[in-house]
């Protein structure tokens, strides 16, 4: 975990953190909890390819990726070690993630035009 | 009694209709499809009929493109005035000939593949996964020429599990064919 060893920093747009082990002054080292990525026109497919494999090894527990195009939120949940896909949520649902079912999203609001 | 204030079409009331534009029947209800695809819409849809079609010319399973329907009878109603589903998959593979008459495919195709443009809304898209998924679709597709991403559902005990979105770069190939490989550069090239 030194400086000169870690290789691989992100800036999630959104996370959570639940262990406050993993914080410190510069920010979280190891795998959030719940990271939130939302796309934009910028992003590339290698980029999208290596931040899913990135929190997949990692551990992250959930991972969403927000397409505001389309008001569509893709939801992978980490079973036994890799990542596996819920239906997608959309707007005109009630979304909650999987680790913390009570919060409820409502995303009429979060995709209003 | 369910009280609706909208009617419940059927296959019966929509083999009638000589509607200009394409519709799909959703649960009895009417569903009109975008004027014309999109450019890049027809581009990457074009371009995986080509590369599926390769595929399937020596496998004994069947590809079809839109405008080709596909009903979905609940509880067993084959009857063409039972049926309030029919949908217009951009691509589908069928591998049972029983399902296949000179009208189309009645029952799930085993692989679905939509190919997302502009017109799609979020409700077409919700109604078409929980469809394909409770008729027994064995793999689905969201196909996103946007962001050069497949995203592949695969029937697990009845319910979709999503995998890995595929992306440009990668060689695609689906879970239930995986001799398939699909050259992901070529279907996303701009």
């Amino acid at each position: 975990v030194g400086d000169a060893q870690i290789t691989t920093v992100l800036q999630p747009d959104l996370c959570v953190v639940c262990d406050p082990a993993k914080l410190d002054d510069r920010g979280c080292i190891g795998a959030p909890d719940w990271v939130l990525e939302i796309l934009s026109a910028g992003n590339s497919p290698r980029e999208m390819r290596e931040k899913y494999r990135v929190y997949e090894e990692s551990g992250v527990r959930e991972y969403w990726v927000v397409e505001p195009d389309r008001a569509a939120i893709l939801p992978y949940v980490l079973e036994g070690g890799r990542f596996v896909g819920r239906a997608p949520m959309l707007k005109g649902d009630q979304a909650s993630p999987a680790i913390f079912p009570g919060l409820v999203l409502d995303l009429d609001y979060v995709f209003a035009e | 009694m369910e009280l609706s204030s909208e009617p419940i079409y059927t296959y019966a009331d929509y083999l009638t209709w000589k509607f200009e534009e394409y519709v799909e029947l959703f649960r009895g209800r009417v569903v009109r499809m975008s004027p014309a695809p999109a450019r890049r819409h027809q581009e990457v849809s074009g371009r995986l009929h080509i590369e599926l079609g390769n595929f399937f010319r020596k496998h004994p399973c069947w590809l079809y493109a839109a405008p080709f329907d596909v009903r979905f009878p609940r509880g067993g109603e084959v009857g063409d005035a039972q049926i309030t589903t029919v949908l217009q998959p951009d691509l589908c593979v069928v591998c049972d000939p029983a399902k296949l008459d000179d009208r189309g495919c009645i029952g799930a195709p085993d692989w679905v593949l939509e190919i997302l443009s502009a017109g799609n809304s979020p409700r077409e898209m919700r109604e078409k996964y929980q469809v394909y998924e409770e008729s027994g679709v064995r793999e689905y597709w969201v196909v996103e020429p946007d962001r050069a991403a497949i995203l592949p559902y695969v029937l697990e005990g009845g319910r979709f599990v999503g995998r890995a979105p595929m992306l440009k770069g990668d060689q695609a190939s689906p879970a239930i064919f995986p001799s398939l490989v699909l050259d992901l550069d070529y279907v996303f090239a701009e």
